[in-house]
């Protein structure tokens, strides 16, 4: 799988790099002086307790929050010379809790390439789209279903197939598996893994009891601070 | 028909208010605590009106031009004044986009309406562009409130699907196109409804008025037919401009969603 993005080597050049990172949130939490570097293809688990700031270091990285000092780099350039469109097509982001689409599953898992930043792109045919709900345990749901029926571990599922069919350099998942049963669970964490190894970096925020199985690096993230485990 | 009107005394109007005290018994029988609402908008609306009623007797024999516009510039500043104290917006700035809105669209559609659709002379006739002015501050107002309304309380409901958008690389017009339309269609739709209605299940106030002014009723319709048509095209124009100036100040220069609870730690 050509996961990079043309004219995007993944060289020495980390993929993702934090420096002296800080940043706060209304009430006073937020993170500060934060710094790691994620080579490209690394699997890097976030953990650490509940409004640690394990989201915020993803928010971050697609731009949905500023830094308020310290600077971000996506492939060696600073997250802020990019403009945001471009930058969020090379790193993805999968919310805890994607929404779907009004439509048909085809219409949602198309739905990147309908806007203006990939309008060059050609999109995936559905033989394509198929496999990948094979892949992810989908293998019943037909492309012209409403995705409004789907349930919440099947929406969960498509979700994960939109943000990583348009292939990004890099993805940060949020929990994504918070809200599903232990079968779906495994399997996600098992694709996100499967991803990685393809050449994808991949960034989870995940629930402490998870180990994944393939060479990962782990981000503890305590109060604020984060440590490279 | 009787030429002319019957005119309306003091005491005849105070009659008239008495009707006002159903409300107030309302009000105190069920504790609906509307009767300093209510008193307050009783004595503004008498205090307003007859305001008005005396600048209009002065302006209709001065004959000033820019009198008329001061006075129409009075009126679309109260509107814009009232829009900001109905929608409820705390982290985006509406204000000015909203007198950008109020201006351009009310003072386009009303010289049409008075140059090239009545062809009054001049065309700041008092006579003509205070009262039309007026019907189209009046309902664009409500429309623009509408609108903005329910664009920001979309963007709130629906914040995670814009991030959700905004995050496969959409820019904020994309992110937003659904609210916008959305937005849009609450704001025109009373107008397009009015015209479903009228003259079956309700007579306007202008045409009624001119009937009881002893106006030929044909020629009074056709004056209210302007004038429907007239408020179709001033909410429509209102509330798109509004709603393109205000679009872009919900977002950051990093294309982040400004208003809103955020979420995630």
């Amino acid at each position: 799988m050509n996961i990079p993005l043309q004219g995007e080597s993944a060289g020495e050049t980390p993929v993702l790099e934090f420096k002296n990172v800080s940043f706060s949130w209304p009430g006073g939490k937020g993170l500060s002086d934060v710094s790691f570097a994620v080579p490209s293809g690394q699997f890097v688990l976030i953990s650490g307790p509940s409004g640690a700031g394990k989201s915020t270091i993803l928010r971050l990285s697609v731009r949905l929050e500023e830094a308020s000092q310290g600077e971000i780099f996506l492939s060696g350039k600073s997250v802020q010379s990019y403009y945001p469109p471009e930058l969020r097509i090379r790193i993805g982001f999968v919310q805890q809790t994607p929404p779907v689409l009004p439509g048909s599953v085809r219409d949602n898992l198309l739905m990147p390439f309908t806007l203006n930043v990939r309008k060059r792109e050609t999109p995936p045919s559905d033989e394509v789209l198929l496999q990948w709900l094979e892949r992810l345990g989908l293998a019943d749901v037909k492309l012209d279903s409403d995705a409004s029926d789907l349930s919440v571990g099947q929406r969960q599922r498509l979700c994960l197939i939109r943000s990583v069919l348009p292939k990004p350099l890099a993805i940060c998942f949020d929990e994504p598996t918070s809200s599903l049963d232990l079968e779906s669970r495994e399997r996600v964490e098992e694709i996100a893994e499967e991803l990685a190894t393809e050449g994808m970096t991949v960034l989870m925020v995940n629930h402490t009891s998870y180990h994944p199985c393939c060479p990962h690096m782990h981000l503890t993230v305590s109060e604020g601070k984060v440590e490279v485990v | 028909m009787n030429e002319g009107f019957i005119p309306i005394s003091w005491v005849q109007l105070l009659i008239a208010l008495s009707l006002v005290s159903v409300s107030g018994f309302l009000s105190i029988y069920y504790k609906l605590k509307l009767e300093k609402d209510l008193a307050i908008g009783v004595v503004r609306s008498f205090a307003q009106l007859l305001t008005m009623g005396y600048l209009l007797k002065i302006l209709f024999g001065l004959n000033s031009a820019v009198l008329v516009m001061a006075l129409y510039m009075v009126m679309t500043l109260f509107s814009v004044n009232i829009i900001h104290g109905r929608v409820k917006e705390k982290n985006v700035s509406y204000l000015m986009p909203t007198g950008l809105a109020v201006m351009f669209s009310y003072s386009l559609v009303t010289i049409l309406v008075t140059k090239v659709v009545i062809g009054a002379q001049p065309w700041w006739d008092p006579q003509y562009f205070i009262p039309i002015g007026g019907m189209i501050a009046g309902n664009s107002m409500n429309s623009l409130a509408l609108s903005l309304e329910r664009f920001f309380s979309e963007l709130k409901v629906r914040r995670d699907e814009v991030e959700m958008l905004l995050c496969h690389g959409a820019n904020y017009k994309e992110a937003t196109a659904e609210i916008f339309r959305d937005a849009l269609h609450a704001g025109m739709i009373p107008a397009i409804n009015s015209l479903m209605g009228v003259g079956l299940v309700f007579l306007p106030g202008m045409m009624t008025g001119q009937i009881l002014a002893g106006a030929d009723p044909e020629e009074a319709v056709r004056y209210q037919i302007v004038v429907m048509f007239m408020l179709v095209a001033s909410t429509a124009l209102s509330s798109i401009v509004v709603l393109l100036l205000v679009r872009k100040r919900c977002f950051s220069g990093a294309m982040t969603l400004l208003t809103g609870k955020k979420r995630g730690l």
